[in-house]
């Protein structure tokens, strides 16, 4: 069951830093990081300026959404107690292509276990908390 | 301006408790009574006072006012130190660092914290946007992702883990303000059998919340002196590190602050890891002992398993690591947690450490860490050195 959906960005551009593109573009099934043009670099999560200037020098660019398996972990996530659907997950750091690190949920292969330097892609799925949101996927 | 070495004077603790009902002003009012009885001086005598920032009480920006008020304390000299397990270490750096500038001449740094009886912080940031949708709501997903990357490069840490676990908890029978809950033997193989968390994290790799507090009263040697506090330890060196390398994207997640601040806390104290006699490391789960140890310099990276499971870490060994039992297995009251290894070592360097009284109480290495980022193992790092 589903429970009543609170979109993570509901307050976006209240809360932390004006992540809408990051949210378009995961409406569209792209994934739009913040790069920085002086450093010909992106960065991920966003922040209010570049890690690498020290200035707004930032924009948004759709990144390539391939990537290796950083680092796992397995667990139990959600609580019944806070009316959300528990659930056994597997948890990635993955090393995107494009140079940054992404946290995401693993779409775990029925053949194998997720290992260390497995291959994959971003893509996009309803998060059981009822929004688009991203995983990764392992090549097959 | 003050020539005086800075020192610690005296410390109070009170027990750590789970879900006490009480909240981290009870507990501080407490701590504070203890400390004055402790130390036998009239509380006017305090005019600089540190507070730690506090889980249960997080959504307070005036904590440490509220608490100056609570304790009926005039401070000339007044700190919310807000760095998480790293507090109390950095409010008493704070504290040495306001006395040489002469804004105070004694200081009490207190730690309260009641967490699990309530919980009143929010970190905000972007963790409700890209971190908590992916399952990482707290530290031991961060953690668990952070002990398979460690495995993966130099090797599964298990024996080692459930070593520093065991001996910690053998500490912890042996310290009277161990948390009831956590006042039962643990071997090897309990630690084995103990239930993933964020696998490869077991239950037993990790802290659980608690309610507790602690108290340090700094100042100088001479006014210590001069008003009859005659158990002193110098602070010789301190240093921090806070979100290290903060342009790449891809730091190791196995590295931490640690590698950057041990030269700078050897050069100021004169000290190096073979010479320390006890190490209070932070211990919010056991790999950070482990990693620890590597940046600080006791043995090379990724050698932590290795010179964990070759040397003797119990209060009688050649390297004592968390006498006390740590946080691990006292339990963690919050972010008070900082200064529970921290009093320790104090109580170890005055040679009031009873049972588990350490052989060679000269010196001390105590830590802190605070706050568990995105991809990262954590931001803040600190570390003290203090000499009998």
């Amino acid at each position: 069951m589903v429970a009543a959906a609170k979109h993570p960005a509901e307050n976006a551009t209240r809360d932390y830093i004006d992540s809408t593109e990051f949210w378009r573009g995961i409406s569209r099934s792209a994934l739009m990081l913040q790069y920085c043009p002086v450093a010909k670099a992106f960065q991920h999560y966003p922040r209010p300026v570049s890690i690498y200037t020290g200035r707004r020098t930032l924009e948004w660019r759709e990144a390539s959404s391939t990537g290796t398996v950083y680092t796992i972990t397995e667990g139990m996530i959600g609580s019944a107690a806070a009316g959300s659907e528990q659930r056994d997950v597997v948890i990635a750091l993955v090393e995107l292509d494009v140079g940054v690190r992404l946290l995401a949920t693993v779409d775990v292969p029925a053949s194998r276990e997720v290992q260390i330097g497995d291959r994959g892609r971003v893509v996009f799925f309803e998060h059981p908390e009822g929004y688009i949101y991203y995983r990764f996927r392992i090549d097959a | 301006m003050s020539h005086s070495p800075i020192v610690i004077a005296g410390y109070a603790e009170i027990p750590v408790k789970f879900r006490s009902g009480r909240s981290a002003y009870e507990y501080a009012g407490q701590v504070f009574d203890q400390l004055l009885s402790r130390t036998a001086i009239p509380k006017e005598l305090i005019d600089g006072l540190s507070v730690s920032s506090s889980l249960s009480e997080g959504s307070n920006p005036f904590l440490a006012g509220y608490m100056a008020e609570a304790l009926g304390l005039q401070c000339h000299w007044l700190n919310l130190s807000a760095l998480g397990g790293a507090s109390s270490l950095a409010g008493v750096a704070a504290a040495g660092a306001a006395i040489q500038a002469g804004r105070t001449r004694l200081a009490a740094v207190i730690s309260a914290d009641a967490p699990s009886t309530k919980w009143g912080s929010n970190y905000g940031a972007y963790r409700a946007e890209f971190q908590a949708p992916n399952g990482v709501m707290g530290p031991p997903a961060a953690f668990g992702l952070l002990m398979s990357r460690y495995a993966y490069q130099y090797g599964d840490p298990t024996e080692a883990l459930a070593k520093i676990a065991v001996t910690q908890r053998r500490h912890a029978l042996l310290n009277e303000n161990t948390c009831d809950k956590l006042r039962k033997p643990i071997s090897r193989e309990d630690y084995l059998a103990s239930r993933f968390v964020a696998k490869p994290l077991r239950l037993l790799d990790s802290v659980m919340f608690c309610d507790g507090a602690n108290a340090l009263l700094v100042t100088t040697e001479d006014y210590a002196r001069s008003i009859g506090l005659e158990k002193f330890v110098r602070i010789t060196g301190y240093a921090e590190c806070s979100n290290p390398n903060p342009g790449d994207p891809l730091l190791p997640l196995t590295e931490s602050g640690f590698l950057q601040l041990a030269p700078r806390l050897f050069e100021q104290s004169g000290l190096s890891p073979g010479k320390i006699h006890q190490l209070q490391a932070y211990d919010d789960f056991t790999i950070a002992i482990l990693m620890q140890l590597e940046h600080l310099g006791f043995c090379e990276t990724g050698a932590g398993a290795k010179f964990v499971l070759e040397t003797d870490i119990s209060f009688s060994g050649s390297l004592p690591i968390n006498t006390g039992g740590g946080q691990l297995s006292v339990g963690q009251p919050g972010l008070a947690s900082g200064g529970l290894n921290l009093v320790e070592a104090v109580r170890q360097l005055f040679g009031e450490g009873g049972e588990r009284q350490v052989r060679r109480a000269q010196n001390a290495l105590v830590t802190g860490i605070g706050m568990i980022p995105y991809g990262r193992s954590w931001i803040i790092s600190a570390a003290m050195t203090l000499e009998a």
